[in-house]
């Protein structure tokens, strides 16, 4: 196949999987409409209790943590389809099609990365009203950040989901991995809150988990921390979002044809 | 009603109450999530939450943020957990099941009460190694206080799923039955003092007047109160007899109004 065919045939693949997203509506809603509780009541609730001296404006430190949530949610949205298709055997039609396997795997993961970059981004506008308009290079930032980990987060889910037949292992194992990266990350906390209650090690490890190094960017982008080093923080996501993706491709190669 | 009646009731009550016992067997997996997820929440995200706020400050009481937070997420997983009867509630329907269930004996009262109670119980006893290890955290072995706050449980999780068979009977879709109550339970728990006292929320008037009326501040507080009374008394959003009284009147309300539901809303093939 041409590299002009592998194109569009991974093009194909992706406008397929956008227009799949709209049929779930309902789970779209009630991702929103939860994320939305989080950031209108949890948040501006939970301001009003948090020590200042720890984190000064919790409202705007949550806001623009959730953003990195916000991604997550969505990505694994194409992780709940991939699951279907596993368990209906419908793989082996997709397989059947004249394109190669790894044109497959390329549009799958990147169907699910556009999912969660454009669910993403009502949070991101939201946050662009209540904390305040990034410039320039900070727009560059969130974009690329955003790409990057709906892309990392999408492969995690179309990984996890086609291990195994099992409608309740999947959904268990979606599920555990998206509490361990919740709870696992700076999104609710930062780092030294964290380093008051736990291990040194145990908080300096949430601090390099990809949801918290993107929470980092996105804070930063937004002005809310500066004193944040974006560049190491930019590099660690990157080296994150690469190792993930082949990772995550070797796996759903190899759940696709081991038969 | 005659005797023989009452007693041949009373048989289909608890026929359906082992039956519900006996469907939570199967959902070993979901046990596992939902015991993960608690874990993680009682052991990183409370101690966390807790290390960052200043609660006596603004509380103005004794208790502990992280004793205050255990019952507020026992409560709230208790809730979820209750709620999570809709979605086997919603698949009996689609799978028909519910119209093997109405060939059976005896009256729809019995049907919708025994489910109420049968899913209440079933997702009470789901939640009792959660309570033992709040109450092991919490080192308060009260005989009194352990058996108030178990049949305040079993009471609340009996009116919540009464609550959830008269929602999902009537929305009769399973896509608005999953946002329907994944909308509920985020906002519910949110617009609660399951994270924070009423008196922090009374800064913002709407979110203090939902918390009022919300059962989950009631249960959690009721908890809280049974406890440790005389350190949380003066913030609880209601005084204890109230906040019981509320409890045990939402167990014999939203039982009574889903027995009203099934006895007219479920006729063959009307869900579908």
């Amino acid at each position: 196949m041409s590299k002009s065919g592998e194109f569009r045939s991974i093009a194909l693949i992706v406008y397929r999987d956008l227009t799949r997203f709209w049929k779930y509506k309902f789970w779209l809603a009630g991702q929103i409409g939860m994320n939305l509780a989080d950031i209108l009541i949890y948040a501006l609730v939970f301001t009003n209790m948090v020590n200042t001296q720890l984190i000064p404006d919790y409202f705007k430190f949550f806001t623009t943590g959730v953003i990195a949530i916000a991604a997550f949610a969505s990505a694994f949205s194409i992780g709940r389809e991939v699951g279907i298709e596993i368990r209906r055997e419908y793989t082996h039609y997709l397989l059947g099609l004249p394109f190669t396997r790894w044109v497959l795997i390329t549009g799958r993961i990147l169907g699910g990365t556009l999912r969660g970059l454009i669910y993403q981004s009502s949070f991101i506008l939201l946050a662009a009203l209540l904390v305040g308009v990034p410039d320039l290079y900070g727009w560059l930032l969130i974009a690329v950040t955003s790409t990057a980990l709906s892309a990392s987060m999408s492969g995690l889910a179309i990984a996890i989901s086609s291990s195994t037949k099992d409608f309740n292992l999947q959904a268990t194992f979606r599920a555990l991995t998206y509490y361990i990266f919740f709870f696992f990350s700076n999104v609710f906390y930062p780092r030294q809150v964290l380093a008051m209650r736990f291990p040194k090690p145990l908080a300096e490890a949430i601090g390099y988990m990809p949801v918290s190094i993107a929470a980092d960017i996105y804070r930063w982008a937004f002005r809310y921390n500066l004193e944040i080093d974006i560049g190491q923080r930019f590099l660690l996501l990157m080296v994150w979002t690469t190792g993930m993706l082949i990772i995550a491709s070797l796996i759903y190669l190899w759940n696709l044809t081991r038969g | 009603m005659h005797m023989p009646a009452l007693r041949e009731d009373l048989r289909g009550l608890w026929l359906l109450v082992i039956w519900d016992l006996n469907r939570m067997k199967s959902r070993t997996l979901f046990v596992v999530m939902r015991v993960s997820w608690f874990a993680l929440q009682v052991s990183l995200f409370g101690l966390a939450l807790s290390a960052m706020v200043r609660f006596r400050a603004i509380a103005g009481t004794n208790l502990d943020y992280y004793h205050f937070y255990l019952f507020g997420i026992y409560t709230s997983m208790l809730f979820s957990i209750s709620v999570s009867k809709a979605y086997d509630i919603a698949e009996e329907f689609e799978e028909g099941t519910i119209e093997y269930l109405l060939s059976l004996p005896f009256p729809r009262r019995v049907l919708a009460l025994g489910r109420s109670i049968g899913g209440g119980v079933a997702s009470f006893l789901f939640t009792l190694p959660m309570f033992a290890f709040i109450v092991y955290l919490l080192g308060s072995y009260d005989p009194v206080a352990l058996t108030v706050s178990m049949i305040s449980a079993l009471a609340f999780s009996i009116g919540v799923v009464g609550f959830v068979l008269t929602v999902v009977l009537s929305l009769k879709s399973s896509d608005s039955t999953d946002i329907a109550f994944g909308l509920l339970d985020a906002i519910l728990v949110r617009l609660s003092t399951v994270f924070y006292p009423a008196l922090v929320l009374s800064k913002i008037a709407p979110y203090y007047y939902a918390a009022l009326v919300n059962p989950l501040s009631h249960m959690s507080d009721l908890l809280r109160t049974i406890f440790f009374f005389e350190e949380f008394k003066a913030i609880a959003v209601a005084n204890p007899d109230l906040m019981a009284a509320y409890v045990f009147g939402l167990a014999v309300g939203l039982s009574t109004l889903a027995v009203l539901v099934v006895e007219k809303a479920v006729e063959g093939g009307g869900w579908k």
